[in-house]
């Protein structure tokens, strides 16, 4: 019964797969997308790992395919060319190259399936090492203990992420302005129950992470969801300068992360190490805090945002 | 078949389908879909192929993939922001060389 369950979702991945990137318009493609993402976050599920699920679904699923639509209506919105399909002799070989990559990937990760076992040794460190940290949740052990130098250095990513489009895009022509927002009575009553309660469940999934799934991402994400939310409803606009608050949240992640860590190494411990449960708690508020703003932005496409309309 | 090895096929064909629909799609913004599906189905085999799908022990390859995440939206942005800066500056969504451009 179990299996039959992991049988249909991995069916339904491949179909999806397959709906969201072989034939059918790009709008189709960007929606099936999206329940590809979700139907990941069913597989993650499935596989017994919730922060996975979570972060796939929020950031995956919700954050990408907010921006590929974003993208899609700008696209439209520029009246860019749409390109000619190519020759029949590439899709052949195409089809090949496609069919012998599947195998291979088939082939490393049986193999990998059956070289490695149950539980890897690195897994069982991590096993023997987590009580130690006073954290429950081996993902946020190893994301902001033992193996933090990757994670200050996504969060460093992420912001690098962000200045290189807005250097991509330049002014902000290209931050289009969203569709009008209609005054409906009832998108003003929805904001009015959905934002507050984006930021409880981003407060609450910040607490959660130390000993149960959830954690700074997720955290983040939803907290981004919550800024795309705003924005689509109206409440927040596109703005040409990024006022000093926000900047402070863009960088607040990178620099907490790496102050921590240059503090202690001044205190004479290693570098990067963490004091203890407290600045776990600090650390993660200051990522959650720029993962959520630089996701908006990034959706924004502009520098700043602000509560009133430019036009 | 395990559920591991459920897992593992179906992750190979949708590695195969997005590779195969990146080299076929013309349009920038379908090869970048085709780049994230790709991805995914890796994350799934790194999963998967750490250790034991009941038990839930091995806790570094999901850490990984949490990273992965978050890499792969920030390389999508950054890549739609490129995509959006060529359809202003060329007014076309493809690399494609020109009809005319006899290469």
């Amino acid at each position: 019964m179990n299996l039959l369950i992991d049988v249909l979702i991995a069916i339904g991945l491949v179909v999806l797969a397959w709906q969201a990137l072989v034939g059918g318009s790009l709008f189709r493609g960007i929606v099936m997308f999206i329940v590809f993402g979700l139907t990941m976050a069913l597989a993650w599920a499935r596989l017994g790992s919730p922060d996975l699920a979570m972060a796939e679904a929020a950031i995956g699923a919700g954050v990408t395919g907010a921006l590929l639509m974003i993208a899609y209506w700008r696209l439209r919105a520029l009246g860019a060319s749409r390109p000619t399909p190519r020759s029949r002799l590439r899709a052949r070989l195409a089809l090949g190259v496609g069919v012998l990559s599947s195998v291979l990937v088939a082939m490393i990760g049986l193999a990998a399936v059956e070289a490695i076992g149950p539980g890897g040794e690195a897994g069982q460190a991590l096993a023997a090492a987590l009580p130690a940290t006073g954290l429950g949740n081996p993902i946020t052990g190893v994301l902001v203990i033992f193996r933090n130098l990757d994670t200050l250095l996504e969060v460093a990513v992420l912001l690098a992420a962000y200045v290189a489009s807005r250097a991509a895009l330049g002014d902000d022509k290209a931050a289009l302005p969203l569709p009008p927002a209609q005054d409906a009575p009832l998108v003003g009553a929805l904001v009015a129950v959905l934002a507050p309660l984006t930021v409880l469940v981003a407060i609450y999934l910040l607490k959660a992470g130390s000993q149960l799934p959830g954690g700074a991402f997720q955290a983040g994400a939803v907290l981004a969801a919550g800024g795309v939310l705003l924005m689509l409803a109206g409440r927040l606009h596109p703005a040409p300068l990024c006022g000093l608050g926000l900047r402070i949240a863009l960088v607040a992640g990178t620099v907490v992360f790496s102050g921590v860590g240059i503090i202690m190494l001044a205190l004479g411990q290693p570098l990067l190490a963490v004091p203890g449960t407290w600045a776990v708690y600090l650390i993660e508020t200051a990522m959650m805090v720029s993962i959520g703003a630089t996701l908006v932005l990034l959706f924004a496409g502009s520098a700043g945002l602000s509560g009133k309309a430019l036009r | 078949m395990s559920h591991a090895e459920v897992w593992v096929v179906a992750a190979a064909a949708v590695f195969g389908i997005g590779l195969y629909s990146l080299l076929i799609a013309a349009h920038l913004l379908r090869q970048l879909i085709a780049i994230k599906v790709m991805g995914s189905a890796i994350f799934l085999v790194l999963v998967v192929a750490a250790g034991p799908i009941d038990g839930a022990l091995d806790g570094l390859p999901k850490a990984l993939v949490l990273t992965g995440i978050v890499i792969a939206i920030s390389a999508i942005a950054f890549a739609l922001a490129l995509l959006v800066r060529l359809a202003e500056v060329t007014g076309s969504t493809s690399l494609e060389d020109d009809a005319d451009d006899d290469r």
